[in-house]
């Protein structure tokens, strides 16, 4: 198994905060979210984000309006919720503990 | 040269060859199958056909007016499978970096080309042990109960059943690509399958356009986009494109049309009986309960004592046959009143009127055997002891074995 197969579920894990990350410091279109993450190693695909923000939608932590974009038919422009900052600061500060954890793990 | 087609994506039109038709309604009939249970489901589709469309819209431009198979393939290998983010089964390749996705895509293209002819596979999802009374279904087209019940009883009655499964598990192979899924339960092999799907996109394409005069544009064109697919292709092409073409441009230039359509007729009856057929069926649960946990405390059920060398457990089991008998033609008639047209449960007893006129044919023909066939009574009155005969032999093998 190649770095990358190994570390699939630890992406796929990660997603949803990265995709919280990404939404808020900007308000964006879903092209824009995947523009940005297929710069990374998390690159992934429409098929995977889309029922993604869906469940976040639901999950009351982000919010769409309608917006035209330059071509075509308007888009579902992104934006955090209250809930969803909220969160964003609790998933950061796990995440904070858990890389310390990483870190230090094994060092006399 | 090849045929066209055209589609609808969110109120736009897109010219597509006969393959890459093909593989873009295997892939969004996947992506709708595994979403289903989710409540943002039309939602997400739309989302995904929108994105779909920007990238068709990429590869045409006013010299290309087709996307043909090779660039759907490429698109559909970039959106990647629709997995429902509890972790559906395409968990691992969704999380696949990109260039994965590009690389496969020529390869990728086998997997959403059409599905041909139904083939016998195991099918894994929602299967009990190896899936192999769940393909066996698709295959027959039955209720996977009923093969599952007949796997049981090959068992009991001759000991033969455990051996057929294991060889069917070890032999048939399991259903894993999207194809292999849909040869599984043979789609698209029939010209109704043809009819379902194209029914399917009709109420698609009317649900995506706002606007009277393209709804009506698009009818139009639905329409005899489906007589064409009943009497034969090339004249029909011809005549669609000529038409279809004309009546665009006039929409457009026209503008305004102040009739609405009409709206498909509301279906009153299933409505109504639905949950009648719902509440019939809890009934039925409730009961096969009762029996049950009265067979456990008292051995007897509403003053019907079991023989007493039969095990508490066939009594359950006879108890759960006769309640999935019984339910089997309800749950069709259910599932019919919700999606006319569809079988889910069986063939052309699947519909509403067929199942509870077979439900009634099946206890006519029972009582009627019963009064005046001697023979068949004789055998319903022993049928109590073969089934413990079974039970024995079934009993001592297992003792037999070590």
């Amino acid at each position: 198994m190649s770095l990358e197969e190994k570390f699939t579920a630890i992406r796929k894990g990660l997603l949803e905060f990265l995709v919280l990350k990404i939404i808020s410091a900007d308000k964006v279109y879903a092209a824009d979210i995947l523009k940005e993450l297929n710069a990374t190693e998390f690159a992934t695909q429409e098929g995977t984000l889309y029922p993604l923000l869906s469940k976040m939608r639901r999950e009351e932590l982000v919010d769409y309006e309608w917006k035209e974009s330059e071509s075509g038919p308007p888009r579902k422009y992104y934006e955090l919720t209250a809930k969803g900052r909220d969160a964003l600061r609790e998933t950061s500060d796990y995440w904070q503990k858990i890389s310390g954890t990483v870190k230090n793990l094994g060092q006399k | 040269m090849n045929k066209v087609i055209t589609i609808n994506l969110n109120g736009v039109a897109y010219q597509l060859e006969e393959g890459g038709y093909d593989a873009l309604r295997a892939y969004l009939d996947n992506a709708v199958r595994r979403l289903e249970g989710n409540p943002d489901r039309d939602e997400i589709i739309t989302d995904i056909e929108q994105a779909i469309a920007d990238k068709f819209r990429a590869v045409l431009g006013a010299h290309k007016t087709v996307v043909n198979l090779k660039e759907v393939s490429d698109v559909l290998a970039e959106m990647g499978p629709v997995e429902d983010t509890t972790g559906g089964p395409a968990a691992e390749s969704g999380a696949a970096p990109r260039e994965q996705g590009r690389a496969t895509g020529p390869g990728r293209a086998e997997e959403y080309a059409a599905p041909g002819a139904r083939r016998l596979y195991r099918i894994e999802d929602g299967a009990m042990i190896a899936g192999v009374c769940n393909g066996l279904a698709a295959y027959v087209n039955l209720d996977v109960t009923i093969v599952r019940l007949a796997f049981a009883l090959l068992t009991v009655l001759w000991g033969a059943g455990v051996v057929v499964y294991l060889v069917m598990a070890i032999i048939v192979p399991a259903a894993r690509t999207p194809t292999e899924k849909a040869a599984a339960s043979g789609m698209a092999a029939t010209a109704q399958e043809f009819i379902r799907r194209a029914r399917e996109g009709y109420y698609e394409g009317m649900r995506s356009f706002h606007d009277k005069e393209s709804r009506r544009a698009w009818k139009r064109k639905f329409r005899q986009e489906m007589r064409g697919w009943k009497h034969g292709y090339q004249q029909q092409q011809a005549q669609y494109w000529r038409s279809w073409s004309q009546n665009w441009s006039h929409g457009w230039q026209q503008g305004c049309n102040p009739a609405p359509p009409s709206a498909p007729p509301p279906i009153v009856g299933p409505v109504f009986i639905a949950p009648l057929l719902s509440i019939l069926l809890f009934a039925l649960v409730v009961l096969m309960c009762w029996a049950i946990y009265s067979l456990a405390t008292s051995h007897a059920f509403l003053g019907v004592a079991l023989p007493a060398s039969m095990p508490l457990w066939v009594g359950i089991l006879l108890v759960v046959v006769a309640y999935q008998l019984v339910a089997w033609p309800i749950k069709s008639a259910r599932y019919a009143c919700y999606f006319p047209g569809h079988y889910r449960h069986g063939g052309p007893f699947g519909g509403l009127f067929g199942s509870l006129i077979g439900l009634f044919f099946l206890g006519f023909g029972v009582w009627y055997l019963d009064r005046h066939v001697p023979e068949f009574h004789q055998w319903l009155v022993e049928l109590p002891g073969l089934l413990h005969r079974g039970i024995d032999v079934v009993q001592s093998w297992f003792t037999k074995t070590p």
